[in-house]
């Protein structure tokens, strides 16, 4: 016979059980112990509505053993107790209950102090449940969405009926958290469930068995969490139809193990075959007792069913008596098992996420306790679009007398009492103050009566409510939740493989991957300098820009003065924002006279594109702004020799005329159609050569291979950044700060003030009648520096270290940062650390930029 | 189960004044002109008759106006076709779009990246920009379920 291990208890298992129904079968009582008190608890709703029943199931925490079906070979273990649930030490916590009020935690270890992390640790040892697998594989759960007329929550008789008569004004989806009809003992309801199932799937709807709604958004959307998958509905209109869980009773020993909800009883009976006891007692004021009563009584249990209303249930493992205040008096009844049908509790806490009218309810949502008929009229009027009925929330048994209001968090009624007595007195406050409706169940059994105690209490309308309904409904696993959202989107350029096979180490940069280095970042950086070395610079953004009034609209956004620049020509680009800050940076050329390229930095490219557009539309100029950043490779090549090496690959005329400083040609290199922008980021000789991405690896396999005459090297990020720091060029971000305009960082010399109008132009000249109040300023230091360390001056902080290295090619450590100024000059002696830092003329290397030119 | 495989394409880029593409006569060879914007035009073909289709629309969009742009962008689009019975199917892993009927093509956030989707016999291709075409396939095999065609 198949089999599961409970607790390393082997226990057999039969056809369509659920672990609750053969752990039952088995003997098996207590399935978890309370929160704080430690209770037993025992099986109660049986239909997945409170949390007396999570186990770890296969070592993942959190199931619901009544609904979860059991499979051969499965592990389950029980989640709460030390050192087991059966028999649990900490139980001693009941006794001590009355020591431990509501608000105890927040009162009691506030002072002292120090004694809180303490007893933090404690409490957080003895309570919670279950253990997180945080060595299992990460699940990822897939995404699905769906756009629909209409979406259908619950596939009982209401749903149902809903979606067969909404399906012919459009698509219809069903979500429903089991299997239809599985859970139904009442055979008049299965019948009518299959009836309506064929219906509305042969109209066209779509049905989603194991499928439960966790929250409604705005929209309306719906997430719908499946075994497998996450779904996002979107639909025009939304109907719930989720019917009611019956209503948790409140007395004294109300919590204990045998006591149960009476539709859970029936099924454990009716469906599973196992009697829930040898003498039940039934008290039911609904008119489902004598269906409860059969499925009971079939199952095998002697049964007596009672009206009235329950005084006290006794008991210490489980339940032995209940004493019950019937119209005849006072009656007790010995018993092992309690069943309670006293009126229901809508289940509508996704009803109540939302005041979207697309959103509606059918069935014993909105009036629980209809006949099979009147569901099925509810849902076929909510399928239609009749106006929505009034929402009738039935009889409810008001609690009188002491018990747990809320199993989850053991807050029993003398605690709501207390609670308010102290002065919480309305049923939002009382929530947060007593964590009532705070548990896994998310107030399924107890805000119903959380907000009648307010109401009782004589709360005025506004503090005796229902608590604000939130997602998710049902405790889904983080993993779920995450749903192809934790995903870091990685753009790759063409040459990415060819990195890889070289064997670089492959860094995160913004959203690109690119290489940080091959290996040996000082051998790149003698490349650069001594030699010939290559990068893949195609994250850089690109973009052209044509169009009659293409220089009217780049003159207008930008602060150089493109008039200037001829075809042929490029120059340094800052953008700047209309505050006049520094946005980013580039390079323009000048392809002709309406004709330009524009380069961006790789992680400003986006911005870039969405800038520019807008200021075309602003301005409402005739340019087209098109961004090639995809559709370009480029390979920086840079060194000495690069000149050397491009004449081996190119017949083109790569002199310095024809190509100058900074300038650009279209030359072909290898059989390959390229832009050659002469550029000077790292301080030598370099072409940019931008070509089409397609032909990216072809143009770098023959770079490597004709360089091998030069030993030439690729260099990645980490050479790059000690190159460009010898040349004091600027990382935006990392040396640049959200409010710098161009003279806090040295580059007021690419701003045509002498333009009349440019983005920014009126801030700027605000702020440069202003005193100069913080620059970056180039450093150089005694020691190794480090980087973000703060520069003092006088033992007073002045600024920090933005960038640094130990730089051969600039004879030592050097760096950049910021310096602010006092009384309005600028220390030139610091300290950072045990360094000492002294401000120096920037470039550090080639300051008359001979190499860069040739 | 549906099957993933690149697809050849070319890319077309018609930039215009918005009265001029409203005018443009579709380029032939079967060209899908996809209106990207008041003032864009994007003509996606079979790769084999990229330059057909660029020289006939820069011909025909340069007397309409002449100020126009049109260049082709193949290399920075990259084309996956997810084809088969479940195609629609596997696409609604992938985004909230709707599928596009039979001429039409949506635009929006596939895979969280931006794209083009557009009918094609069998199913659907996806056009993204290149730099992420192994992030989009990676998500169609992993969290849709397609696999790779053979062949």
């Amino acid at each position: 016979m198949p089999s599961l291990r409970l607790d390393g208890r082997r226990i057999d298992v039969r056809d369509g059980d659920t672990i609750a129904a053969a752990a039952y079968r088995a003997g098996i009582r207590t399935f978890s112990r309370s929160l704080k008190a430690h209770r037993r608890r025992g099986l109660y709703c049986g239909t997945g509505d409170c949390a007396n029943c999570l186990v770890t199931v296969d070592g993942l925490p959190g199931e619901r053993a009544c609904v979860t079906p059991a499979r051969d070979g499965m592990k389950v273990d029980r989640e709460t107790g030390w050192p087991s649930t059966d028999r649990d030490l900490l139980a001693i916590n009941d006794r001590l209950h009355r020591l431990m009020p509501v608000g105890f935690y927040y009162k009691v270890f506030a002072r002292p102090r120090w004694l809180w992390p303490i007893a933090e640790r404690v409490i957080r040892r003895a309570t919670g449940t279950g253990t997180l697998p945080l060595k299992a594989p990460a699940r990822r759960m897939a995404t699905r969405f769906v756009r629909v007329r209409t979406l259908v929550i619950g596939g009982g008789v209401a749903g149902l009926a809903a979606a067969a008569t909404a399906a012919a004004d459009g698509s219809v989806l069903v979500a429903e958290e089991r299997e239809l009809g599985a859970r139904i003992t009442d055979p008049a309801a299965r019948e009518t469930i299959a009836r309506l199932a064929a219906e509305a799937r042969a109209a066209g709807a779509e049905v989603l068995e194991g499928h439960t709604a966790i929250g409604i958004y705005e929209g309306p959307a719906t997430a719908v969490l499946g075994r497998d998958e996450l779904v996002e509905v979107e639909a025009e209109r939304v109907i719930v139809a989720t019917g009611a869980v019956e209503a948790h009773g409140v007395f004294p020993g109300n919590d204990l193990p045998g006591v149960w909800l009476g539709r859970g009883a029936a099924v454990m009976a009716a469906i599973h075959g196992v009697p829930i006891g040898d003498r039940v007692v039934i008290v039911a004021n609904t008119d489902e007792g004598q269906h409860l009563a059969d499925a009971i009584r079939a199952g095998g249990s002697d049964v007596a069913l009672v009206a009235g209303r329950v005084l006290e249930a006794r008991g210490s493992r489980e339940v032995s008596s209940v004493s019950v205040l019937t119209p005849e008096g006072r009656r007790a009844f010995a018993c092992d098992a309690l069943v309670l049908s006293l009126g229901w509790a809508p289940r509508d806490t996704l009803l109540r996420m939302t005041a979207e009218p697309e959103v509606v309810g059918a069935g014993d949502v909105t009036s629980p306790g209809r006949s099979l008929a009147d569901a099925e009229a509810s849902g076929r009027a909510a399928g239609r679009g009749d106006p929505v009925e009034p929402a009738d929330a039935g009889p409810w048994p008001v609690a009188e007398q002491d018990g747990y209001v809320c199993v989850c968090e053991d807050v029993s009624m003398h605690d709501l009492e207390h609670a308010w007595s102290e002065g919480w007195t309305s049923s939002e406050i009382l929530k947060r103050y007593t964590t009532a409706t705070m548990g896994p169940c998310q107030g399924a059994l107890c805000s119903r009566h959380l907000a009648e105690h307010a109401r009782a209490k004589g709360a005025a309308p506004a503090a005796r409510g229902r608590t604000t309904a939130r997602p998710p409904v049902r405790a889904p696993r983080l993993g779920d939740l995450t749903g192809a959202v934790h995903e870091q989107v990685e753009r790759r350029t063409a040459l990415h493989e060819r990195h890889v096979a070289a064997g670089a180490r492959i860094d995160h940069s913004g959203v690109w991957l690119r290489p940080g280095t091959y290996g040996d970042v000082d051998g790149e950086i003698r490349a650069v300098r001594e030699r010939v070395s290559v990068m893949d610079v195609s994250t850089l953004g690109k973009f052209l820009v044509a169009g009659r009034e293409a220089r009217m609209l780049l003159d207008r956004v930008f602060p150089l003065d493109v008039g200037s620049i001829a075809p042929g020509r490029a120059r340094y680009l800052l953008a700047l924002d209309e505050a006049g800050y520094v946005m980013d940076d580039g390079l323009l050329a000048a392809l002709g006279d309406d004709t330009f390229y524009l380069t961006s930095t790789s992680g400003g490219a986006d911005r870039m594109e969405a800038w520019l557009r807008n200021w075309t539309d602003r301005l409402e100029l005739h340019a087209h702004v098109l961004n090639q950043t995809a559709q370009l490779g480029a390979i920086n090549v840079a060194g000495p020799h690069a000149r050397d090496l491009l004449a081996t690959l190119s017949e083109d005329d790569l002199s310095r005329a024809a190509i100058p400083y900074p300038g650009h040609a279209e030359i072909t290199v290898a059989g390959v159609p390229c832009r050659a922008i002469a550029v000077g980021f790292v301080g030598e000789l370099s072409y940019e050569l931008h070509h089409p991405r397609g032909r990216s690896i072809e143009l770098w396999d023959a770079l490597l291979d004709a360089g091998a005459a030069w030993d030439i090297r690729p260099h990645g990020l980490d050479a790059l950044d000690v190159l460009r720091l010898e040349k004091s060029h600027v990382y935006l971000a990392q040396d640049t700060m959200p409010d710098d305009h161009p003279a806090k960082l040295g580059l007021d010399w690419a701003v045509a003030t002498h333009k009349d109008e440019f983005v920014g132009k009126r801030a700027l000249e605000r702020m440069n009648a202003l005193p100069l109040e913080r620059r970056l300023v180039g450093l150089r230091f005694d020691g190794p520096p480090q980087r973000g360390y703060p520069l003092a001056a006088d033992g007073v902080i002045v600024g920090r270290i933005t960038s640094c290295t130990v730089s051969s090619a600039a004879g030592g450590p050097v760096g950049l940062g910021w310096l602010r100024a006092i009384d309005g000059t600028f220390p030139s002696v610091l300290r950072a650390g045990d360094v000492t830092a002294t401000v120096s003329p920037t470039p550090f290397y080639d300051p008359e930029g001979v190499r860069l030119r040739g | 189960m549906a099957e993933l495989r690149d697809r050849a394409l070319g890319v077309i880029v018609c930039a215009a004044d918005a009265s001029a593409l409203d005018r443009l006569v579709p380029a032939g060879h079967g060209a899908r002109m996809l209106r990207v914007a008041p003032d864009e035009i994007m003509a996606v073909v079979d790769a084999a008759f990229t330059q057909d289709v660029r020289r006939e629309l820069a011909d025909r969009v340069a007397a309409l106006d002449g100020d126009a742009l049109v260049l082709d962008v193949s290399d920075g689009w990259a084309a996956i076709a997810i084809t088969g019975e479940d195609a629609d199917r596997t696409f609604s892993y992938l985004s909230a779009l709707d599928p596009p009927e039979d001429d039409g093509f949506a635009q929006g956030d596939v895979a969280r990246v931006a794209a083009k989707v557009l009918r094609v016999p069998g199913g659907l291709a996806i056009l993204v920009p290149a730099y992420w075409r192994e992030h989009v396939r990676a998500r169609a095999v992993d969290d849709a379920g397609t696999t790779e065609a053979r062949g």
